[in-house]
């Protein structure tokens, strides 16, 4: 087990002022730590987004414990099933057809047949050359009338190339083929949970009479099969922009990437850029904005200078969130990201003259292993994300992932509250942070 | 786009027949790309002074998917587009693995797309041993292989057993067998080996080389013979092998 030698609060190499902190990676990659801050989403929580679709996991018995767990804890252990990989199978050149053999014994015994089949090959499979093209080709000739997605489980690949998760959001989609557009239908792609009614983004869309359709709001694999024909496909997670350029390529459908931003003016070029997609005039938004600065006031006032600390968990853009509350006065002291996305760089620049003094620090660094319940807890922080709280030990925290489904100026408002909520209510951090999954079922 | 795999055993003379075809189908006006699947990375060697080029592996390993596609190719003699796989350190990692890295680097970066090649060849080490040895045949890969033999019992022996992955995989809608291509070693009834084998699998000897010193002469200029001895009898062999290389395909084609 890891120990701290001699008991001294060295963060060298952990944690860094923003002044000093290279961009896009300050820390050097090593050892790593994974806190106990379990609301961001799995592959297998994204996967049970598809409607009567079931999964199957091909791999090492010791690789399955993570998935089977995110599946029991979920209560979807019937939307799940595994075909466990030995050694003698890549003696014998049984790989490929152990997947196919044990795909189909399992179709064949689950109580109603899935619409989609979402087949998760691991590291080993891709490190043999199986052809998975050919094992998918001959499940689809052996069950015509259900949708295979490939998958994959490979964190040993996960430095290279689309990450599990931009790849399973990716995915998602798949089954999708070409077919007539529906101008009437407008797509939000790559989510885990729904946008706000309240947002710019919504609203634009229902005011130009389209439909708003969202994987996370299918509760039919007909509802899910419908979205292949939306004219649209709105991306606004660095994630999931994969996806809706995927989409793009192979449908031809029309992308447009608007990145979740607190920056005043990209919020407002992206909106534009909405408003002449769907063919209307892009309103004025100086009350909208307004609000939300009303709001980060009112937030203000409330929390005056309670240290605030941000991590990467609860928003994709968190140096621009942590620049938004610095340029209205909060004190932000501390920011937990480990590597920073390229589109992060001006609100980056920005944070660096705001707030130098600002504490970058890494999540993943062995160090961080003390971080928790150590030297390092401090409860008088308000925290947004679950990793801020685990590490700051606040029970002051605003308790969401991936951006909460906030979007645009309303987005920057809502979040504002959410942190006027949390400097005046406790929650019980440790029950909270431990379920998986954020926004799913959990038994916990 | 014709795509087109060369398989054999290890030092039966596949890089150097390869870069003759490449040279041979560049002086017919044909855009060419070459890429070498062997962790030596030295398939193209004799298309641009010898020198060595940087494999995309080496670039993987020290730049992970920072690099371009430019910087994983190199214009040698001919125009032709000069690609090395490359491979793990001698004893250590997987060779298999590493074709496959490189393979999906190229098609991810664009590389067909951005070079528009007429033929592709893919020069590749040794017998099918694994999964890795295989990708060069598989759908999106080479339509066709050829398997170079000399008359020498373990050449033919491994080309056999190559032949057998051809047609094991057939089913898979991997690439077919476009036939065998004899190079010469002087070995006691050479030629009817050569045909039985091909024979064996229903398929045809396309072409044959004789062993020849301007081969070795060429190679030391780090040039291929087509390039540095084009009125030479050997350069004759190769583009003559080059027509019998395409013919087949397009016989192969009209039989489909």
């Amino acid at each position: 087990m890891l120990k701290r030698l001699n008991g001294e609060d060295d963060m060298t190499g952990a944690e860094v002022a923003v002044r000093d902190a290279g961009f896009p990676a300050p820390f050097v990659s090593g050892l790593e730590y994974n806190a106990p801050a379990r609301g961001p989403w799995n592959i297998v929580h994204t996967g049970m987004l598809i409607p009567e679709s079931h999964q199957v996991f091909a791999c090492a018995q010791g690789c399955l414990r993570g998935v089977i767990l995110t599946a029991a804890e979920m209560l979807a252990m019937d939307r799940m099933s595994w075909i466990s990989v030995d050694k003698n199978d890549l003696f014998d050149g049984s790989l490929e057809r152990n997947i196919v053999d044990g795909t189909a014994e399992i179709i064949r015994k689950l109580p109603k047949k899935p619409r989609a089949l979402l087949l998760f090959i691991s590291c080993v499979h891709l490190f043999a050359g199986c052809d998975f093209e050919v094992i998918m080709s001959e499940l689809r000739t052996m069950f015509p009338d259900i949708d295979f997605i490939d998958c994959y489980m490979n964190p040993t690949m996960r430095k290279s190339g689309l990450t599990p998760d931009q790849l399973m959001r990716r995915q998602l989609y798949a089954p999708f083929e070409p077919c007539p557009a529906d101008r009437n239908a407008v797509n939000i792609i790559g989510n885990d949970r729904p946008t706000d009614e309240s947002s710019e983004l919504v609203r634009l869309v229902r005011a130009a009479g389209r439909e708003l359709r969202d994987i996370t709001q299918c509760r039919t694999y007909e509802d899910y099969r419908r979205m292949a024909k939306s004219a649209l496909e709105i991306t606004y997670l660095p994630t999931a922009k994969a996806s809706g350029d995927a989409l793009e390529n192979r449908l031809g459908r029309k992308h447009l990437y608007l990145p979740l931003s607190y920056d005043f003016d990209e919020i407002e070029r992206n909106l534009a850029q909405l408003a002449g997609a769907l063919g209307i005039a892009a309103p004025d938004w100086t009350e909208a904005k307004q609000d939300a600065i009303r709001s980060l006031e009112q937030a203000k006032a409330v929390i005056g200078d309670t240290p605030v600390e941000i991590d990467y968990t609860a928003t994709p853009r968190p140096v621009g969130l942590a620049a938004l509350l610095a340029e209205h006065g909060f004190r932000v002291t501390r920011l937990y990201a480990d590597v920073m996305i390229e589109e992060e760089r001006p609100a980056f620049e920005r944070l660096r003259a705001l707030a130098p003094d600002l504490l970058l620090t890494a999540t993943v660094h062995a160090k961080m292993r003390f971080a928790g319940k150590g030297v390092h807890e401090r409860g008088d922080v308000i925290a947004i994300g679950q990793k801020a709280a685990y590490f700051s030990g606040t029970k002051h925290f605003v308790n969401i992932v991936s951006g909460g489904g906030m979007y645009g100026f309303d987005g920057v408002l809502r979040l504002a509250r959410h942190m006027t909520e949390a400097a005046t209510h406790e929650q019980d951090t440790e029950t909270v942070i431990q379920r998986k999954g954020l926004g799913c079922r959990s038994c916990l | 786009m014709l795509k087109l795999a060369f398989y054999g055993k290890g030092g039966v003379g596949k890089s150097t027949t390869v870069s003759n075809l490449a040279s041979a189908f560049a002086a017919n006006g044909l855009k060419v790309m070459q890429i070498g699947c062997d962790p030596k990375a030295d398939s193209t060697a004799s298309l641009h002074g010898g020198a060595r080029i940087r494999s995309i592996l080496d670039l993987v390993r020290e730049r992970n998917n920072d690099f371009t596609l430019e910087e994983m190719v190199r214009i040698g003699d001919g125009g032709v587009v000069c690609v090395e796989a490359g491979g793990p350190t001698p004893g250590l990692g997987c060779a298999g693995r590493g074709i496959i890295a490189a393979l999906e680097k190229l098609q991810e970066k664009g590389a067909y797309d951005m070079y528009k090649p007429d033929v592709v060849m893919y020069d590749v080490l040794g017998d099918v041993v694994c999964g890795g040895f295989s990708m060069p045949m598989r759908k999106g890969c080479a339509d066709r292989v050829f398997i170079l033999t000399s008359g020498e019992t373990m050449s033919i022996y491994a080309a056999a057993n190559i032949a057998m992955a051809v047609k094991n995989f057939r089913g898979r809608g991997y690439a077919s067998l476009g036939g065998f291509i004899l190079n010469r070693r002087n070995v006691t009834d050479e030629d009817a080996k050569a045909a039985k084998l091909a024979a064996d699998f229903d398929s045809e000897v396309t072409g044959a080389l004789d062993w020849s010193e301007t081969v070795q002469r060429a190679e030391q200029l780090g040039k291929t013979v087509v390039h540095a001895f084009p009125e030479s009898p050997m350069a004759a062999q190769y583009r003559a092998l080059a027509d019998a290389v395409l013919a087949a395909v397009r016989e192969g084609d009209a039989s489909c």
